[in-house]
């Protein structure tokens, strides 16, 4: 069996070391890095963000040598893994300050979430309801609690591409995918148990 | 200023005590913990006792065991008062269970086989084998400067695995330890904790810290009475430790006389030689000895401070006489220092190398070849030759300029 | 839906993990770390650690224990990100943008800013565009004057003049994620919190309040949900007193009919 190999993006957001830590905590081996070589020689992707999606996407541009990543994820098809604004960036549009362009590997928008009276950020755990079958999904009960922290969500265009939704006054798309593409709105990285378990669904991803 | 010990304006704790906070007003959490305690009117020591009995039925709807609680008991004055109030204020059947470290002294024996005697109780003991006691006591004392760390480690693991294995959901411990620094008040209804065991009890070691050493080779197996049992495996049997101190007036100097009356309890036949008090420790010997001139050859004070601050908040004593005591014994170095070298094969030279190297560089400061430290009543003396080498000195000098 | 957050803070001062009542007398519990760990195993939803030193001294004044003497803040956080299992957010003596940096590198998912705040509003403003409002949280110090509810800074202090709501609002204006809302007469008096100011700033504000100060009992956390439109509810001292407390708290709470996460411990 191929030996894993994770490659955690670094592009200049914060939480790269969290992400990292609970991989290596599962005995996985990982590296943090934006270097050509070492993103070829991974098994498997994430990409993980904090803060604004017009921001993300600025540094993302500056900092990760994109045509390598487009080429290895859409072309050749290599798992992985968006987590919160790195699921947004996938995007066509986010329209968090402003409209920005996205990444546009899974068709839809991000708009702000409509929360009706309840307090935005939406910050805390809720409960990720599977509205199909996926590898990512596999092997979780009913009631799964995951930490968000967002004030955005990902509004898809096509149905096929969402996995999971979670509802806050409305339902939002929390876990979205396309084949090898795939994005969770959470943080797997604080969700304690829950997040582990996405993880290692993840990697079972080839 | 270098070296400045300030000391509580209430009793005679210095601020280097051992978990002490002192406020801006000048008073130490310990003294304000009592005062805490002392403003409960009496009407509310009843309610407080009813809460107890409330507390003992929740636990009884779980009880699956025959007995209605374990007290880990070391045949004390404490463990007395304890087993009184359960057996014959609340009527309730409890198991005994003592940790046997092996320093007893002869009426902290009888005391404690008494007490099945005089109380109606079944009595577990648990002594660890006697060789692997002795290296623990070298081991504690070179690590951590305390060959008594075993005895804390006993007594506060292998009740709490009794109680799982027996499946007995209450645990009845006696004074709140944490008065001694303040850590907690009267309405905070302490309980036993995990995490309180292995900060302050076992001062962040445990039983898998000894194992390994070359000269005192320790295994799993010789630790089994050392180990705590999982969160899992108290939630399962719902074990809870409950302090009486919490729902009876404590009084030591009380207690001792109503122990002794009713049940014939023994004090000290001898005087202690670091402390005035003959009610407490009889189920250690070195724990007023040389256990605790570990404290004062690392902090400055002793347990003679301990007993004097006590004794000053209960209004036995004026803050002065307690100043007087101190001066008188807390820093003897008593006889036990014999009985134990010879138990351990230690001679004295080898334990003063040790020893010395606990001193803390915030208390003690080295002039001429002597430790020196200020005192309570005014000045400073000094307090024995250093038994350090030269390479020593200087790694204690270094320390003592980054950290004052 | 959405569950609303138990929340267990942690206080420290010069070292020593403490407990607080009225903001004028601490108990020393412990050293900075392993209060952590406990508190990971049970599963909590969160961690909110904060630094109330008046100096920046740190010394637990020995250094014959099982774990270091660490003698900077900074290195007290390196070594707590190594146990925590929940999301943190770190606070006190946040005065630029450099401190906050600082902190979110060394494994803080969020800050809170307490005094600059008051002393610097645009630090607020600042932080929120650089790292994201979901980041910041503004920690809110309260206290019944003669004149009503007034805003205190420095270690509850100084009278800012400012009501809790105007300032509430002026907060989550400027950026502010959550707002962090404690009564500093109630500190540490097991008491309950205060419901009134808990009712007032959570049905005016839109972003999340976390209610703290006086807890004495589970139901305390039970009545400020069932009473408050508040997001998530903290305490600091009373999860000390017992062991498994988080555990035993999500128990009686879910128990009694309150949208929690349900007890849980971690296989750590």
């Amino acid at each position: 069996m191929e030996e894993k190999l994770v490659c955690v993006l670094d592009y200049g957001s914060g939480n790269v070391g969290s992400v990292s830590n609970l991989l290596q905590h599962l005995g996985i081996n990982t590296i943090i890095s934006n270097k050509e070589k070492e993103i070829q020689k991974s098994t498997h992707l994430i990409l993980p963000g904090v803060g604004s999606f017009g921001s993300a996407m600025e540094k993302i541009r500056k900092n990760l040598p994109m045509t390598l990543i487009e080429d290895d994820v859409v072309y050749k098809k290599k798992p992985f893994l968006g987590i919160c604004i790195g699921m947004q960036v996938l995007a066509n549009y986010g329209f968090e300050f402003g409209k920005h362009d996205g990444l546009g590997w899974i068709e839809g928008n991000v708009e702000k979430i409509d929360s009706g009276d309840n307090p935005l950020p939406h910050i805390g755990w809720n409960n990720v309801t599977s509205v199909q079958e996926s590898k990512l999904m596999m092997g979780f009960e009913e009631i799964n609690d995951f930490y968000f922290v967002n004030s955005y969500c990902f509004k898809v265009q096509n149905e096929s591409n969402l996995i999971a939704e979670t509802t806050y006054h409305k339902n939002f798309a929390s876990v979205i995918g396309r084949d090898n593409i795939l994005g969770v709105q959470f943080h797997p990285e604080k969700s304690q148990g829950a997040g582990q378990k996405i993880i290692k669904n993840f990697l079972e991803y080839k | 200023m270098k070296n400045e010990m300030k000391y509580c304006r209430k009793c005679v704790y210095p601020f280097a005590t051992v978990n002490l906070h002192v406020d801006d007003d000048g008073v130490c959490s310990s003294c304000k913990t009592f005062e805490a305690f002392e403003e409960i009117p009496d009407h509310f020591w009843d309610k407080r006792k009813e809460r107890l009995k409330k507390l003992i039925k929740e636990t009884s709807d779980n009880n699956d065991s025959e007995y209605d609680c374990l007290i880990p008991v070391s045949g004390g004055k404490d463990s007395y008062y304890q087993a009184h109030i359960i057996t014959k204020e609340l009527g309730l059947k409890p198991l005994l269970m003592t940790y046997h470290g092996n320093n007893f002294l002869p009426e902290g024996d009888s005391n404690r086989d008494k007490m099945r005697h005089v109380f109606d109780a079944d009595h577990i003991i648990w002594g660890p084998n006697i060789e692997v006691l002795k290296k623990l006591n070298r081991l504690g004392f070179k690590r951590m400067g305390d060959m008594n760390w075993q005895n804390h480690c006993g007594i506060f693991s292998s009740p709490i695995q009794v109680a799982v294995k027996f499946k007995i959901p209450l645990i009845i411990w006696g004074e709140i330890n944490w008065d001694i620094s303040g850590m907690f008040d009267p309405n905070d209804f302490m309980e036993f904790s995990a995490r309180v065991r292995h900060e302050h009890d076992l001062r962040g070691y445990e039983w898998y810290d000894f194992i390994g050493d070359q000269d005192d080779k320790l295994i799993e197996k010789d630790m089994i009475w050392a180990k705590y049992p999982s969160d899992e495996e108290i939630l399962e049997v719902g074990v809870r430790g409950l302090y009486i101190g919490n729902f009876f007036k404590w009084d030591p100097n009380e207690h001792t006389k109503m122990m002794q009356d009713k049940y014939g309890w023994e004090e000290a036949r001898q005087p202690f030689e670091r402390t005035y008090r003959r009610m407490s420790n009889l189920d250690d010997r070195y724990e007023n000895g040389i256990h605790d001139l570990m404290k004062f050859v690392k902090f400055g004070y002793g347990r003679c401070s301990d007993h004097a601050s006590k004794d000053i908040r209960t209004g036995y004593m004026s803050r002065e006489e307690g100043i007087e005591m101190v001066k008188k014994y807390d820093h003897v170095v008593s006889s036990d220092l014999y009985y134990w070298l010879d138990y351990v094969s230690m001679t004295e030279e080898e334990f003063w190398n040790i020893a010395d190297t606990f001193r803390d560089p915030r208390v003690w400061w080295i002039e001429d070849g002597m430790w020196w430290k200020m005192n309570i009543w005014g000045g400073s003396s000094s307090y024995g030759v250093v038994h350090l080498n030269e390479k020593q000195i200087k790694s204690f000098n270094k320390k003592q300029d980054e950290i004052t | 839906m959405k569950k609303n957050r138990v929340i267990p803070v942690l206080l420290l001062k010069n070292g020593w993990l403490v407990q607080s009542r009225g903001f004028s007398r601490h108990q020393n519990l412990g050293n900075p770390i392993d209060a952590v760990k406990r508190l990971s195993k049970w599963a909590s939803d969160e961690l909110v650690y904060l630094d109330i030193s008046r100096d920046n001294i740190y010394d637990t004044r020995r250094d014959d224990q099982g774990y270091k003497n660490i003698s900077s803040f900074l290195g007290i956080i390196e070594n707590i990100s190594k146990e925590v299992f929940m999301p943190m957010t770190i606070g006190g003596k946040i005065k630029n943008l450099n401190d906050i940096e600082d902190r979110l590198l060394l494994g803080a998912d969020k800050v809170s800013i307490n005094t600059e705040a008051y002393n610097n509003n645009k630090l607020i403003e600042d932080a929120a565009k650089e790292f994201g409002s979901q980041c910041i949280v503004v920690s809110m110090d309260v206290k019944k004057t003669e004149l009503g509810n007034r805003v205190f800074t420095k270690f509850g202090k100084e009278d800012t003049g400012y009501g809790p709501l105007y300032w509430a609002k002026l907060m989550e204006d400027y950026g502010a994620g959550e707002i962090l809302l404690n009564s500093i007469d109630r500190d540490g008096s097991g008491e309950g919190y205060d419901i009134e100011l808990l009712d007032q700033i959570s049905s005016e504000c839109s972003c999340p309040i976390i209610a703290f100060g006086g807890v004495g009992e589970w139901e305390h956390f039970k009545e400020a949900l069932d009473k408050t439109n508040v997001d998530s509810v903290a305490a600091a001292n009373i999860f000390q007193y017992t062991d498994q407390s988080v555990y035993m708290a999500k128990k009686y709470l879910s128990n009694n009919g309150c949208n929690v996460r349900k007890p849980d411990l971690l296989k750590i």
